[in-house]
C-alpha cells in the first residue's frame, strides 16, 4: 500500500497554498507542511495588492499579468471568500521628473499589454476627491486588484483539502532526505514524510530549507512596515501611490526606501505601506519609519492627518539579489522545486508562479518561458 | 519635547499613586503619568463636582489623603491628560511617547490597571446593556444614573458597590443577579474572616441593598437581551444556571439597563509593547509576571521595570496599594518597611484568591451563544464566523482566528474579545501569553505621528 503523497509542499503561505491547489487540480496527491498554521509567515503581513502597475516590462510583468487573471480564475474555481476586488490603481507624479518617468513607463507598459491610462487632472479628482491639490498628474491602472491574503491562503488550502490534499500544521522541517541526487522526503518535528517531489515554498526562509538538502538559495529578508488606521468612512477609493514607489521596489540599496502606498479596504480601515529596508530579521519598531510613512501619506491625502492610527506592523519580504522570484527545479537535486523569493509581490504573483511550478513538474510547456526565474541562475552567477 | 525622570510611574490609580509616593519618599525624582485629567484611577474616580466626591465613595478619604500628599510632594511631577501611545526600549532606556514628545527613563513602574470583563451573549450589543463598571463610572464620574429600571448582574463582590451605589443615589435596581451560589462563600469563611474590613464593607452594601429592597438572586445569569422597536433594551432573559454555567431554566425581566460585570481583565498592552514576560493567573487572566519586589522580567536586564496593581493579577485596591508601595521602594532601591509591606501584600493576595474561588467564571457561558451572537463588537464578528474559521480554515489559535475573521482587529484591539475568543478556541496558556507585538498602545492621529520632535 502506498499512502505517500505525490508531492510535499513546505510552507502554507500564499505561495505554498496556490502551489498545492495547482498540483491537486493537475491530479497529484499533495501534503502541505508548515511549522506554524496557514498564512502565519510573511503572507499575514502582506497588504494583498495584486499589481501590474508597479512593474516595468520584463519577465516579472509577464508573470504578473498572467497571475492577475489567474486570481480571478481561482475565485471561480473555489468560490472566493477572500475579498478579491479589481479596485484599480492610481499612480501620481509629484514632480516634473516624476511625471516624465511615469509617462515613459506607461508607454512601455502599454506595449507590454497593460491597460495603463495617462489621465487628466479632472479624471484624477473624480477618481480620488481627497487627493492633495498639489498633485496634478497621474496614471490609472484598472487591472490592479486586491485580495485579503490570509483568507486567500486559507480558502485555497481548504479547497485543496476538499479535493484530497492534506495539511499538517505545527511541523517544523528539520531535514530533507536525498538519495542518489534526488529528494526522497522530509523530516519534521511531527515525523517523517516521503514523496518524490518536494516544493520549497518557505518564502523568506527558503534559503534555510535549500540548505537542509545541501543546496543553496540567496534569499534574504527585506523589512517593511505598514500602518493601519481606525475604520473610517470611505475616503480613499483606489490603491494610490507615488511614482517614486516603482523606483524603490526595484532598488538594490540596503538603506531605507519609503514611498507611501495608500488604500482603503473593504473593512473601512486605511492601509499605508510600505517601507523597504534590508536589516535582516530585525525585530522591534523604528518610529522614524512610521513617521516618514505618515508624512508621505498625508502629502498624498491631507485629510489623513486627522485619521487615527490604530496599529503598525512589520513583515519580512523574501528577496533575491536580482529581485526576481525563484521558480523551478533545484540545480543539484532532482524532484526538489523552489517557489520562493517573491519579495513584495508574492500575493500578486502566487497563482502564476504555482502554474509555472506545476507545468515544470509535469514537464510541459507553460504560458511563458520560466528560465529567468530558474534557481540555477545563482549557481551560474557564483561560478562566473 | 524630551522629558527625563529618575522614576516614571504610568497610571494614577491606587497602585501608581502609592508607587510614586514611596519612590519619592525614598529620595527619587518621580513623574506620575495618567491619561485621565485627574488622579485616582478606577477606584478613586472623580466626579466633576468637588463636594460630591466623598458622598459617592466610602473610601474616598483615604484616596484624598494619598492624592493630596502626592500633589504636595516636591519630588513628584504629575502629568495628567497624558496618554502614552507607545513604549519601547532604545539604547538601554525606556522611551514612552505621548502626543507632544517622549518621556525617558531607566526605571519604570507600570500600573495601568484593568478594565471590565464582558461575556458575550445574544443581545449584549443592544444599547442599554453595559458593563457594571460603565454604570459605576457614569455614577462616579458624571453623577448619572444609567436607567429607570436597572438590573445589575454578573459575578463577584464588585456587583455589590455598583448596585448599592445606584440605589442609594435614587436609581431603581430591580434585581441583583449573581452567578455564584448564595452560600458559595461558606467554605472560605475562615479565610474571609481574616479581612474584617472587607467583610464589613460588604455588609454595608448588603444593608443598603436591603433598605432599598433590591432583590438578590443567586445561581442565575443574564443569557440574552431583547430590544424594543426603537432598538433599545426592553427586557432580558435570565437563566438558572448550574456550577458549570449551563442553563437549567429561564424567565424574563423588563428593564432598560442591564449593568453586567464578570470581573476584570488586566490591561497589559503597555507591558506587551515592552516585551515583558506574561503569565496566566489562577482566574485565567493574562497578567504581567513579577518577582518578590514587583519587578517584571524583560529581555533588557539593565532596565528596572516594575509592575503593580491589577496588571499583575486582579485583587482590588488594597492589594494594588501594597504592590504599588513595594514597587516604589524597589525602584528607589530602598528597603524601608519592605517586610511589613510584603506581609500586607501576602494577606491581600490570599484574600484575592479566596474571592476568585468564591466567584469562579465557568466556561458554560459558551452554551448561551447562538451562531448569530456577535463575539467581536468592533468588527461585528459572529460566533458562527469564528466557528467556521476554526472548522474550515484551520484557525484553531487566537491569532489565526483574528487574521481570518478580523475579530480583535477593530478599535479596541481585542481588549474586550480576545480572552473570550481564546476560551472559545480552548487555547492553551502558551497561546494566550504569546503576546502579539503591538507597537501602538493607544490610537494617535497620523498628523500627530508625522510631527517633528518625536523620537
Ligand atoms: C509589509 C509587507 C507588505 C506586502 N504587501 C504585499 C502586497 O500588497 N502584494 C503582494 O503581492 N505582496 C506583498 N508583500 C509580499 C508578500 O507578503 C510575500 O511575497 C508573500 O507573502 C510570500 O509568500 P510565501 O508563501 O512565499 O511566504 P510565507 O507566507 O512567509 O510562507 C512561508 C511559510 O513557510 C513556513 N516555513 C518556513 N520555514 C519552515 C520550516 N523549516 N518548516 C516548516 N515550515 C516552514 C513558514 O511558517 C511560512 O508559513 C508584502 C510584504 C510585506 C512584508
Ligand atoms: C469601573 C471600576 C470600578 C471599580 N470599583 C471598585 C469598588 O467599588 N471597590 C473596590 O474595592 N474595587 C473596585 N474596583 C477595582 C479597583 O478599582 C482596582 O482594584 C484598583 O483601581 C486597581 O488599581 P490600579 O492602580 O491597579 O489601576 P487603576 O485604578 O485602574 O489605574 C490605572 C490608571 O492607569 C491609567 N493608564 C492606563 N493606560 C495608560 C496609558 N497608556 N497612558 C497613561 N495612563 C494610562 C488609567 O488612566 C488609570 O487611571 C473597580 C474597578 C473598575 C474597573
Amino acid at each position: 500500500m502506498n499512502s505517500n503523497p505525490d508531492a510535499i509542499i513546505i510552507g502554507a503561505g500564499i505561495v505554498g497554498a496556490t502551489t498545492a491547489l495547482s498540483l491537486t487540480n493537475a491530479g497529484m496527491k499533495v501534503l502541505v507542511i508548515d511549522r506554524g498554521n496557514v498564512a502565519t509567515g510573511t503572507t499575514s503581513a502582506g497588504e494583498g495588492n495584486i499589481l501590474v502597475s508597479d512593474k516595468a516590462p520584463g519577465p516579472e510583468l509577464d508573470l504578473a499579468l498572467r497571475s492577475r487573471d489567474a486570481w480571478f480564475e481561482i475565485q471561480e474555481d473555489i468560490g472566493g471568500g477572500f475579498e478579491l476586488e479589481a479596485k484599480g490603481g492610481l499612480v501620481v507624479a509629484r514632480s516634473e521628473d516624476g511625471l516624465r518617468s511615469l509617462r515613459t513607463l506607461t508607454a512601455a507598459q502599454r506595449i507590454a499589454g497593460i491597460d495603463a491610462q495617462d489621465i487628466s487632472i479632472t479624471e484624477l479628482r473624480a477618481l480620488e476627491p481627497h487627493l492633495s491639490h498639489s498633485i496634478t498628474d497621474g496614471a490609472f491602472y484598472p487591472q490592479d486588484a486586491q485580495c485579503q491574503p490570509m483568507l486567500a491562503a486559507a480558502h485555497i488550502l481548504r479547497a485543496t483539502k476538499a479535493r484530497g490534499g492534506k495539511f499538517v500544521s505545527g511541523a517544523n522541517v528539520t531535514a530533507i532526505t536525498t538519495n542518489d541526487g534526488a529528494v526522497t522526503g522530509v523530516v519534521t518535528s511531527q515525523g517523517t514524510f516521503n514523496a518524490p517531489v518536494i516544493v520549497n515554498a518557505t518564502g523568506t526562509w527558503a534559503g534555510q530549507i535549500a540548505q537542509l538538502a545541501g543546496s543553496a538559495l540567496p534569499i534574504a529578508p527585506r523589512r517593511g512596515f505598514i500602518l493601519v488606521s481606525a475604520p473610517t468612512r470611505k475616503i480613499i477609493f483606489h490603491k494610490v501611490y507615488d511614482a517614486e514607489y516603482v523606483a524603490n521596489v526595484s532598488s538594490g540599496d540596503a538603506d531605507l526606501q519609503s514611498s507611501a502606498v495608500v488604500e482603503g479596504t473593504q473593512s473601512g480601515t486605511i492601509l499605508i505601506g510600505a517601507s523597504r529596508e534590508r536589516v535582516g530579521f530585525q525585530d522591534g519598531i523604528d518610529f522614524e519609519i512610521l513617521r516618514i510613512l505618515a508624512r508621505q501619506a498625508i502629502a498624498l491625502f491631507p485629510i489623513l492627518a486627522d485619521i487615527q492610527l490604530l496599529r503598525a506592523y512589520r513583515g519580512f519580504r523574501p528577496y533575491a539579489p536580482d529581485h526576481l522570484p525563484v521558480i523551478g527545479e533545484d540545480p543539484i537535486f532532482k524532484g526538489f522545486w523552489h517557489n520562493a523569493g517573491h519579495e513584495g509581490a508574492g500575493i500578486g504573483l502566487a497563482p502564476a508562479s504555482a502554474q509555472l511550478i506545476c507545468d515544470g513538474i509535469f514537464d510541459r510547456p507553460s504560458f511563458m518561458n520560466p528560465t529567468p526565474f530558474a534557481p540555477a541562475r545563482f549557481a551560474k552567477a557564483a561560478a562566473s | 519635547m524630551e522629558l527625563r525622570h529618575q522614576v516614571i510611574v504610568i497610571g494614577g490609580g491606587p497602585a501608581g499613586l502609592n508607587a510614586a509616593k514611596y519612590a519619592a519618599n525614598a529620595g527619587c525624582n518621580v513623574a506620575l503619568l495618567d491619561s485621565a485629567p485627574r488622579l485616582g484611577g478606577q477606584y478613586w474616580r472623580h466626579t466633576g463636582i468637588e463636594s460630591d466626591d466623598q458622598s459617592r465613595h466610602h473610601n474616598f478619604d483615604q484616596g484624598s489623603l494619598l492624592m493630596d500628599a502626592i500633589i504636595a510632594n516636591p519630588r513628584i511631577t504629575i502629568y495628567p491628560n497624558t496618554t502614552i501611545w507607545s513604549a519601547s526600549v532604545i539604547n538601554g532606556e525606556v522611551v514612552l511617547r505621548y502626543k507632544d514628545g517622549a518621556f525617558i527613563t531607566s526605571r519604570l513602574i507600570l500600573a495601568t490597571g484593568a478594565y471590565d470583563r464582558s461575556l458575550p451573549f445574544p443581545g449584549w450589543d443592544i444599547p442599554g446593556v453595559m458593563t457594571a463598571g460603565a454604570a459605576q463610572s457614569l455614577l462616579k464620574g458624571s453623577g448619572v444614573i444609567a436607567g429607570k429600571r436597572i438590573v445589575v448582574a454578573g459575578s463577584g463582590p464588585f456587583l455589590l458597590p455598583v448596585a448599592a451605589g445606584l440605589s442609594s443615589h435614587g436609581g431603581k435596581v430591580v434585581g441583583l443577579i449573581e452567578a455564584a451560589g448564595k452560600f458559595a462563600w461558606l467554605p472560605e469563611i475562615l479565610s474571609l474572616l481574616q479581612n474584617p474590613a472587607k467583610i464589613s464593607e460588604g455588609l454595608g452594601y448588603l444593608l443598603t441593598l436591603r433598605k432599598a429592597k433590591v432583590e438578590m438572586r443567586f445561581k442565575q445569569a443574564v443569557i440574552s437581551a431583547h430590544a424594543d422597536s426603537d432598538g433599545l433594551l426592553e427586557s432580558i432573559t435570565v437563566a438558572n444556571i448550574d456550577a458549570e454555567f449551563h442553563i437549567t431554566s429561564t424567565y424574563s425581566i423588563n428593564c432598560d439597563v442591564a449593568a453586567i460585570g464578570w470581573g476584570f481583565t488586566p490591561d497589559t498592552s503597555m507591558a506587551g509593547a515592552l516585551g515583558l514576560k506574561e503569565e496566566v493567573a489562577a482566574d485565567g487572566s493574562v497578567v504581567v509576571a513579577v518577582d518578590e519586589n514587583q519587578r517584571a522580567s524583560s529581555a533588557h536586564s539593565e532596565l528596572h521595570i516594575f509592575a503593580a496593581g491589577e496588571i499583575t493579577g486582579i485583587g482590588g485596591s488594597a492589594l494594588s496599594l501594597a504592590e504599588g508601595a513595594i514597587a516604589g521602594l524597589a525602584a528607589a532601591d530602598s528597603r524601608t518597611n519592605l517586610r511589613d509591606l510584603k506581609k500586607i501584600r501576602r494577606k491581600a493576595r490570599r484574600f484575592a484568591l479566596t474571592l476568585q474561588r468564591v466567584y469562579p467564571i465557568a466556561l458554560g457561558w459558551k452554551s448561551w451563544l447562538t451562531p448569530e451572537t456577535i463575539i467581536c463588537r468592533c468588527e461585528e464578528v459572529t460566533h458562527a464566523a469564528i466557528q467556521s474559521a476554526f472548522t474550515e480554515l484551520d484557525a484553531d489559535d487566537a491569532r489565526s482566528a483574528k487574521l481570518m475573521t478580523r475579530c480583535g482587529m477593530g478599535m479596541c484591539q481585542g481588549r474586550i474579545c480576545s480572552r473570550n475568543v481564546a476560551d472559545l478556541l480552548d487555547s492553551p496558556d502558551a497561546d494566550r501569553i504569546k503576546g502579539v507585538y503591538r507597537p501602538i498602545i493607544s490610537p494617535i492621529t497620523l498628523g500627530e505621528l508625522a510631527q517633528d520632535g518625536l523620537l
